[in-house]
């Protein structure tokens, strides 16, 4: 024991209250369970409440009603002198985000859930000690539940400031609208990022290391986000590898050609690095209780969430996989169960949302996938350029392609791009998970006029009787 | 006016079936008579045929389905006519299914996979079904689902815990679908938890069931083979040879079994009980025991004594190939008189076989081999075998059994009182 430490015992210590430990720790009371929280942030929430979806979201669909009001004169709307008060969206941003964060520690409350502020590490495979301001406490567990996420990955020579190198956390956070702004790194958070500040005015340009945007996904859909940046004005570098940075004014990024000797020259005034994520498995004493890392350093799991040590499980971001709330959400409420002594497996598939212009929405396998998967594959697209509600919302970039299997008509993936389509996406995984064959959703109505009919449309299109669109 | 075709009692006390496959797509012409679709029964894969001319206007169950006799298989009518004008349609078969006035399911005629079972697929159930899967501890990818489109139901899932459920059919027990061994660790030890095909429950149901009937007695002779082999040895290459037919030694056995049962007639008998008379059978359909991957099964010759050893020949390669094919129809499994089954090339002295009932009688055949025995006083190497016969000692006396064995061994010991008889 540490020297001057307050010893105390529960049943199940979750390290971390982001949408993975929030969410083991309520469904862990509410299965009867002696729980506390130990979070080092000081609030709950976790990336995605504090620093993550939620207030990127927020700036996102402000930052749209400014756009919007502003890009309106093909449909009759002129507004004159729109004018964007930074910190005050940043404000009402963070209001958001506290209702939210406010709210899980309301649930914690009520379900009887404690919390402990401080930094976790493990002295054995029973005992954790948490470093509070109040000095260090001991807590006895029985079983313990890994959350602690993940954190933005490092550029080297790139070392975030917080002023003119920024992080995410950062830049949702900037007080003024940066004149120009350089995003090192193509994936969803800085595309979100990017658009958000493109739409705020500022010039926004990218550099990405590989040669596509969205390499992963259906090739049409960063074919059609390449476009879709393009008319937003958002220059994207392809194949260009950051590598050196001169702060000043302005800071300049040189970036090189990853195969051509050709090398960038980029002024910006604020610089987001957004490479990606790595886990936070590391200062946790992993080491000392024999956890088992996977060879990117994310904490092994089965799919009960189980470490390869009893009574230690795993969930969210630090285990890999999809780095994504609801992800980690799922297992939170899989490894509960399976504490609890129930037969949980974590089974799920997991849809994904990127909140571009337009949006992209995911869910199952993509074309490729099923291939590989030894899927004699049909796929049915239907762009929203024939779509009546698309046009009467002046959004008609974008399609819903389905995918299936030939033979069977088994719904195997769908791939949306467009307006408002992360909300169409849960239909879609319903649908997957509830095992629907192609004529299942052909069969299903679709309200008229929604972008939801274009789901209908591409399944029809599948099985080549789609009525909105020639038939192949 | 459209024609509602049921799923026809095909006999043989089979009241339900599987569907293997669809050999007609919605929106195709068949004719009368033309293979609708195959169907799995108890004994074989079975090809219905359209009892009418028509256009097909909806079809009901997928392969992989269960389907019970009477049950609504297919709706035949005129192009163009909807299947709800027809009376005969509106029954509830009819209207379980999502909606009649449904568009042809696409590719409807090509098999569904079962259960969606392969490693890299999802097991086609909902979420709450596959949670019931995990409590129950059944592994989705070795359960076949009898829901729509092959989706595995909670009833589904239920019946493979108790072990009722036909999963896909395995190539060869007790290996589970897909090599995926179903294993879960019991008290005692690990154990692999693999559901009985359909055929291996029938199998198991008429083995107790002709224990419990028959008095079952076995009576064990021997052969001198030497001359047989002889003769076998000079025939057979000359045989395959001419007739390009693979020639074994058993179209021998067929014909002396043959000339013992009408020698012995109640060995070709069965007994009507409720009439208090003895069935004697004026044919003599030898069923042959052929053992496949799946299980035993009997394809019947029928008419033995009509027939030449190289048409025997002929018909037993035949019927053992489709016999493993599972592509028998139940015509020829039926109708027996009396039963061979040659254990001798797997080994063994001898055994004591199961009557397959309602016959009276089956003969086991063992193996051939060289054994010493006393001939004129001296020791001598013979080509000797067993010869094994049960029988139902209700009906025939263990004196009938041995008279019935002497007068067989007699014909197989020497060959040549056999020819003279053919």
């Amino acid at each position: 024991m540490v020297v001057g430490s307050v010893s105390r015992g529960c049943q199940v210590v979750v390290i971390g209250g982001g949408p993975g430990g929030y969410v083991a720790a309520i469904r862990l009371a509410q299965l009867g369970k002696d729980v506390i929280v130990v979070e080092k942030r000081g609030r709950m929430g976790g990336v995605c409440l504090n620093e993550g979806c939620i207030p990127s979201k927020a700036l996102i669909h402000a930052t749209d009603v400014a756009y919007e009001a502003g890009h309106a004169q093909e449909m009759g709307v002129t507004v004159e002198g729109v004018s964007v008060d930074l910190a005050k969206m940043v404000q009402w941003k963070d209001g958001i985000v506290d209702r939210l964060t406010g709210g899980v520690s309301f649930l914690f409350e009520k379900n009887g859930v404690e919390v402990v502020a401080g930094e976790a590490r493990f002295i054995d495979d029973r005992r954790l000690a948490v470093s509070t301001d109040d000095g260090v406490v001991e807590l006895e567990f029985e079983q313990a539940v890994i959350a602690t996420g993940s954190s933005p990955m490092a550029l080297p020579g790139f070392d975030v400031d917080g002023e003119t190198v920024i992080g995410p956390r950062e830049a949702l956070s900037l007080q003024e609208i940066p004149e120009r702004l350089l995003v090192i790194g193509a994936g969803y958070i800085g595309l979100e990022l990017g658009t958000v500040f493109r739409k705020l005015g500022s010039q926004v340009s990218v550099v990405e290391f590989l040669p596509e945007i969205f390499p992963t996904m259906d090739s049409e859909v960063g074919k059609l986000l390449k476009r879709s940046l393009k008319k937003l004005g958002i220059k994207v570098h392809l194949s260009h590898q950051a590598q050196s940075l001169e702060a000043g004014s302005p800071t300049v990024v040189l970036a090189a050609h990853r195969d051509k000797d050709q090398t960038l020259r980029l002024e910006a005034d604020k610089v987001l690095i957004s490479i990606g994520r790595v886990p936070n498995a590391s200062g946790l004493g992993l080491e000392a209780i024999g956890v088992g890392l996977d060879d990117k350093g994310f904490v092994a799991v089965n799919e009960k969430m189980q470490t390869n040590i009893p009574g230690i499980y795993a969930i969210g971001d630090v285990v890999g996989g999809a780095l994504l709330a609801h992800k980690a959400s799922q297992e939170a409420k899989v490894a509960a169960e399976v504490i609890c002594g129930q037969n949980a497996a974590f089974d799920s598939l997991v849809p994904a949302v990127v909140y571009t212009d337009p949006e992209i929405a995911t869910v199952g396998m993509s074309e490729t996938e099923a291939r590989e998967a030894g899927h004699e594959v049909v796929t049915g697209k239907f762009t929203f350029k024939a779509s009546g509600r698309a046009m009467s919302l002046g959004a008609t970039d974008g399609f819903i392609k389905a995918i299936a299997n030939a033979e069977t008509g088994l719904l195997l993936g769908l791939v949306a791009v467009g307006r408002g389509v992360s909300e169409l996406i849960g239909e879609a995984t319903v649908a997957l998970e509830m095992g629907a064959f192609l004529e299942d959703i052909a069969l299903t109505i679709h309200p008229h006029p929604t972008m939801s009919e274009a789901v209908q449309e591409a399944v029809e299109a599948a099985l080549g009787k789609a009525v909105h669109q020639v038939n192949n | 006016m459209a024609f509602v075709f049921n799923f026809p009692d095909v006999g043989e006390g089979i009241h339900e079936g599987t569907v293997v496959e669809w050999l007609v797509a919605e929106g195709d012409i068949v004719a009368e008579d033309q293979p609708l679709l195959k169907v799995e029964t108890d004994k074989a894969i079975v090809e219905l045929p359209s009892p009418k001319a028509g256009t097909v206007l909806k079809m009901h169950f997928a392969a992989g389905d269960l389907i019970h006799v009477g049950d609504a298989l297919i709706v035949i009518g005129e192009a163009g006519e909807s299947v709800a004008d027809s009376g005969e349609a509106q029954t509830a078969q009819v209207e379980e299914s999502e909606s009649v006035m449904a568009p042809p399911a696409p590719d409807a005629g090509r098999p569904v996979a079962p259960g969606m079972g392969e490693k890299h697929r999802r097991p086609l159930a909902t979420p709450k079904t596959r949670v019931l899967a995990r409590t129950l501890g059944v592994d989705l990818s070795g359960v076949i689902g009898t829901g729509s489109g092959g989706r595995i139901t909670d009833d589904d899932v239920e019946r493979a815990s108790r072990g009722e459920v036909a999963s896909a059919p395995s190539p060869e027990l007790p290996v589970s679908v897909d090599g995926i061994a179903n294993v879960t660790v019991t008290a005692d030890g690990p154990v692999e938890r693999v559901a009985l095909t359909h055929l291996r429950k029938v199998i198991a149901g008429a083995m107790q069931s002709s224990k419990q009937i028959s008095a079952h007695v076995t009576h064990v002779e021997e052969a001198d083979a030497s001359a047989l082999m002889v003769a076998y040895r000079d025939l057979k290459p000359q045989i395959e040879a001419e007739h390009g037919v693979k020639f074994s030694v058993l179209p021998f056995f067929i014909k002396a079994l043959v000339q013992c049962l009408k020698d012995f007639p109640i060995f070709n008998a069965s007994v009507d009980e409720d009439a208090g008379e003895l069935i004697l059978k004026k044919y003599y359909n030898i069923g042959i025991a052929v053992d496949t991957p799946q299980g035993l099964i009997v394809p019947v010759i029928k008419d033995a004594d009509t027939k030449d050893m190289i048409q025997l020949a002929r018909e037993l390669s035949d019927l053992a190939v489709r016999a493993r094919e599972r592509r028998l129809a139940l015509d020829e499994m039926r109708g027996g008189s009396c039963t061979i089954t040659n254990i001798g090339p797997l080994g063994g002295v001898f055994a004591t076989p199961i009557i397959n009932q309602p016959e009276l009688a089956i003969l086991g055949l063992h193996k051939i081999e060289q054994r010493p025995v006393v001939r004129d006083g001296q020791i001598v190497i013979r080509e000797m075998m067993y010869l094994s016969i049960s029988f139902d000692h209700r009906w025939i006396d263990g004196a009938q059994g041995a008279r019935f064995m002497t007068a067989f061994s007699r014909l197989i010991s020497n060959p040549n009182l056999l020819f003279a008889r053919l």
